[in-house]
């Protein structure tokens, strides 16, 4: 595989916290053979040119989510994305879009992960199972109607493709949603209704604007795009709901 | 001390960056038409509550080559939006299943799409009817 | 340096450690958990994991049986007690992570359903389609958020352990986005980070499999066990080793080299099955199976592919396009992706990658060291259960088993000892930060990390492959002892405090080299052939009346490790041959009858 490596030129995103004012960009010359990923073509420029390039990754496999990059302008998964989809152009390669960028390729994803917290994205019972009764059942039906949002693999990539979240970091965004849903629908918990108040919140689902560009970016094919709207019905319906109720609509 | 220093990057001009924003803000920009027709229409109502004289009146204003072309703009905003509006739908609304499938995207969009051209052309018949 | 107080520290947050850390606040929600990981939790390797978790489920199947598949399947190196209580709380574990809300695969009627896996007589692997261990790791990390005692220290990187008086009591750590050091005092410190692999070059694993937690015991005299056992997994992405899971085959692929045959039958798996068979075919044991490759290599019947080097095919195309969506959707993802090849219609050029450590820090039933308050789980732990081979969907379960029971365990131990003495511990931790700094500011270095790193794989490769002869071992000791003295004068161009993962790297390799070592020299030392030791250099029988023992690697700073060996406890399978196929069938008859 080392014979006639061709040379494709990588245009790095480039930012040191302690050195640089704001980023810039550098180009390095990267020999790839057609097996090669984006993410092994950044990890030739650390190996070879300069250790200081800083990116996160481990599994390669496209299941950690850990290698999120806008690649061309694009939110993708690096390990899953080939240099010679690119070739003979140049190709550039930047920090995830909307986030803060800690260093180099590296974003600061302190925010995301205190938005997942705050979903309780964990079964809350329906009812309560011990263990000798053995698992829940769940009919081909229920299982279907939330294994899709399961599929989420935390890579951010929906953040870096929804322009609300770069205008409003507060909002809860794609991802989180989607997990939340994804609980919301799951037949063994019951917690939809404690969990309304953060979807409807200021936060929550209305910062969204159906752009779209999330779910289609989505590595997982996860679509939470349709998570957030299909909240969105349902946080109008409690809304009205509630003033209909004969307690009014005071919360 | 933490030597950290985020860098938070401009949104300014964002739309640009990417060809599916532009699409999406000329979408929500065709929006407008769709509003700015609802309000001609509106302004019709009212003329016709004024009386004969009022409604012939803004019937002819109707008619005058500004007019047309004024409406040929909106026709072609108002499909693109219609298009792109039927677009996003698979995303807005909670999964169909039909015998057991779930309802793919295409099919929604499509439907959808065949259901404005349906529901345009019973229009055109009905005012060919009833106003020829 | 900043000083953090907790009951249990927790190092490593993948699918043991978050089961401890909520074993640990479930057993008593006073006590405060520190649960520090270099990665995300959701990033942890057991991610990866593809094709389930084994514990009896069906009707027709046994405690009894899963004992003795795994303990035959480790080639009696097994400590059969601990494999006892393993097989026992398999299924409550299973179901209690189903209650949390893992979304395994169901059967028509809404029960969870189990698939055939290598090596296990009846069907009890537990799926979540091939994404099983992703579905487990997220299950656990959103469950753990539900308690509140659980304090995370995530992209916190663990550089050692404080001691005093022969007890652990707590882990120096850095946080990775300010390169600032920390103490995290604890009354009990569990060791939860996963397994080694990437000592190897073609594997399977993620890059942050680097073995950090053995090394951390091991340099503090606690015995990494049974290391020379490392599972190379027959199915794996030439080049990348990307796994592709050995449901494949549970589902009914064949493996066939260059003359389309099905090769496993002349390998002691027949006779032929047209459906698959458990312990049939290509339902054998993974070790049987590499060996198998590497044999076919040498007689010439492997495909050589001009880019991808020797190969055989995992062929899928007669399940069907529909049916390998739902089964094996990620490798049907990963074949198109990665290969530009559609299994249902092409077969998948694979061979064996290194996959798994049998072996780790040495524990007792209960997951505890030699050190008194210091517990390891996990891959990294050697609790007795793999033997020399593993079977596949074992070790899912055993971060369920084994991470609760450490969680109980060192709940315990916390309660009922005394912190230890604060100035003291301060003391060692500033002088793992020098150490640690040092290894960062000197500017006299010369060597690359990536280079040595490389020929550290490689050697390990050449020497501890899938069969071994003493030379090349010998010569693998020694280019490992080369490259240990000469990662003393590496260089990191990284100079700066913030996410500095070149620096984070050296201190990767440097574990990596300790416990490379701990393999090699426990691989020369066992005389015999036994699961994934093969040697054939005039040891290829397995040889019971020396080596049915464990390997104990200890360490000898600036020195060769010392191997000591060990007992194995035996309760009730005494060790036969280790047979599969139709011979595997009447030696089963055979211990039925003679226990009725």
């Amino acid at each position: 595989m080392t014979e006639n490596l061709k040379i494709i030129e990588i245009e790095v995103l480039r930012y040191n916290p302690e050195s640089d004012q704001e980023p810039h960009l550098e180009v390095y010359s990267v020999p790839f053979s057609d097996d090669m990923s984006v993410l092994q073509g950044v990890q030739y420029i650390k190996d070879n040119f300069d250790g200081s390039l800083t990116f996160r990754w481990s599994c390669r496999m496209a299941i950690c989510g850990s290698c999120g990059m806008m690649i061309n302008g694009i939110p993708k998964l690096s390990c899953e994305t080939f240099l010679r989809d690119y070739y003979p152009d140049r190709i550039r390669v930047e920090a995830m879009a909307h986030f803060p960028i800690e260093k180099d390729l590296v974003v600061d994803l302190s925010g995301f992960i205190e938005k997942l917290e705050s979903i309780q994205p964990y079964i809350i019972p329906k009812e309560p199972r011990s263990l000798d009764q053995g698992e829940y059942i769940q009919s081909p039906k229920q299982f279907n109607d939330y294994i899709q949002f399961t599929s989420c693999i935390n890579c951010t990539l929906c953040y870096a493709a929804c322009p609300q979240f770069g205008l409003n970091p507060d909002f809860i965004g794609p991802g989180a949603i989607a997990l939340l849903h994804r609980y919301n629908m799951d037949s063994r918990d019951g917690a939809a209704a404690e969990r309304m108040e953060l979807v409807a919140s200021e936060e929550g689902v209305f910062n969204c604007s159906a752009v779209g560009y999330c779910s289609e970016v989505c590595p997982k094919h996860v679509d939470p795009a349709n998570a957030v709207n299909i909240n969105k019905t349902n946080a109008a319906k409690d809304y009205f709901l509630r003033f209909l109720s004969p307690k009014g609509g005071a919360k | 001390m933490s030597k950290r220093r985020p860098y938070v990057r401009s949104m300014e001009g964002w739309w640009k960056k990417n060809p599916y924003f532009v699409e999406y803000m000329i979408h929500e920009s065709t929006a407008l038409f769709v509003a700015g027709y609802a309000f001609v229409l509106l302004v019709g109502l009212i003329r016709l509550g004024q009386g004969e004289a009022a409604w012939n009146g803004w019937l002819e204003a109707m008619q005058s080559p500004l007019s047309l072309i004024f409406h040929l703009v909106f026709l072609v905003a108002i499909a693109y939006h219609t298009y792109t509006w039927f677009k996003i739908m698979p995303i807005t609304m909670p999964p169909i299943i039909v015998g057991g499938k779930r309802v793919g995207p295409g099919v929604i969009t499509g439907s959808g799409l065949l259901a404005a051209v349906g529901v345009s052309l019973v229009m055109l018949v009905l005012v060919f009817w009833f106003g020829g | 340096m900043e000083i953090i107080k907790t009951d249990v520290a927790i190092i490593g947050a993948g699918g043991a450690g978050l089961r401890a850390a909520i074993a640990v606040a479930e057993s008593d929600p006073g006590l405060k958990v520190a649960l520090i990981s270099k990665v995300y939790p959701m990033r942890s390797h057991t991610v990866a994991a593809e094709g389930g978790a084994a514990g009896v489920k069906k009707p027709t199947d046994s405690l009894e049986y899963h004992f003795h598949d795994t303990v035959g399947g480790g080639d009696w190196l097994c400590e059969q007690d601990v494999v006892e209580y393993f097989v026992s709380q398999a299924p409550v574990e299973l179901t209690q992570l189903e209650h949390w809300g893992c979304p395994w695969s169901r059967t028509e009627d809404g029960h969870v359903n189990v698939r055939a896996f290598g090596g296990m007589k009846i069907e009890r692997t537990w799926f979540a389609a091939d994404k099983s261990g992703f579905h487990i790791l997220h299950t656990l990390f959103q469950t753990s958020i539900k308690y509140p005692s659980i304090r995370r220290f995530d992209e916190h990187f663990c550089v050692d352990l404080v001691e005093e008086d022969g007890r652990c009591l707590g882990v120096v750590v850095i946080e990775t986005s300010t390169g600032e050091f920390s103490l995290i005092e604890a009354k009990s410190v569990i060791i939860a980070t996963g397994g080694a692999g990437r000592v190897f070059r073609e594997s399977t694993l993620g890059g942050i499999v680097t073995g950090d937690g053995m090394a951390l015991a091991y340099r503090h005299g606690v015995a990494l066990r049974d290391m020379e056992f490392v599972q190379y997994h027959p199915t794996c992405m030439p080049v990348t080793g990307l796994l592709f899971t050995e449901a494949c085959r549970g589902e009914g692929g064949y493996l066939v080299n260059k003359d389309g045959y099905r090769y496993l039958q002349d390998y002691g798996l027949g006779p032929l099955q047209e459906k698959p068979k458990n312990k049939y075919m290509e339902l054998g044991p993974r070790d049987r199976l590499s060996q198998a490759f590497f044999f076919e290599k040498q007689q010439g019947r492997t495909i050589e592919h001009p880019t991808l080097g020797s190969v055989v095919h995992l062929d899928l195309r007669h399940l069907g396009e529909a049916y390998l969506h739902e089964r094996l959707p990620l490798i049907y993802e990963m074949a198109e992706t990665f290969m530009g090849i559609d299994p249902a219609k092409q077969p998948i050029p694979v061979r064996p990658g290194v996959h798994y450590t049998m072996g780790g820090i040495k524990v007792d039933g209960r997951c505890a060291t030699s050190l008194q308050g210091l517990y390891a789980i996990g891959e990294c732990a050697s609790v007795g259960l793999h033997g020399a081979n593993r079977l596949g969907s074992n070790s899912l379960t055993e971060l369920l088993v084994f991470g609760k029971v450490a969680g109980v365990e060192a709940a315990g131990n916390a309660k009922s000892s005394a912190p230890g003495n604060s100035s003291n511990l301060l003391e060692q931790a500033k002088a793992v930060e020098q150490r640690a700094t040092e290894l960062k500011t000197k500017t006299d270095g010369t060597e690359k990390i990536a280079v040595i790193r490389k020929e550290m794989a490689q050697t390990m490769e050449e020497g501890c492959g899938i069969y071994r002869v003493e030379k090349t071992m010998q010569a693998t000791c020694d280019k490992l002892a080369e490259l240990r003295e000469r990662f003393k004068r590496i260089n990191i161009d990284d100079k700066s405090s913030v996410f500095n993962t070149e620096w984070l790297t050296a201190i990767e390799l440097d574990n990596q080299l300790d416990v490379a070592l701990s393999m090699a020299h426990s691989a020369i030392n066992r005389k015999e052939s036994r699961g994934a030791h093969q040697r054939l250099d005039g040891y290829e029988k397995r040889d019971d009346v020396n080596f049915l023992k464990h390997s104990e690697a200890y360490y000898v700073a600036g020195g060769v490790p010392r191997i000591a060996l060990g007992d194995v406890k035996i309760t009730k399978s005494q060790p036969a041959e280790r047979v599969y196929g139709a011979a595997g069938e009447k030696a089963d008859q055979e211990r039925k009858e003679s226990h009725d």
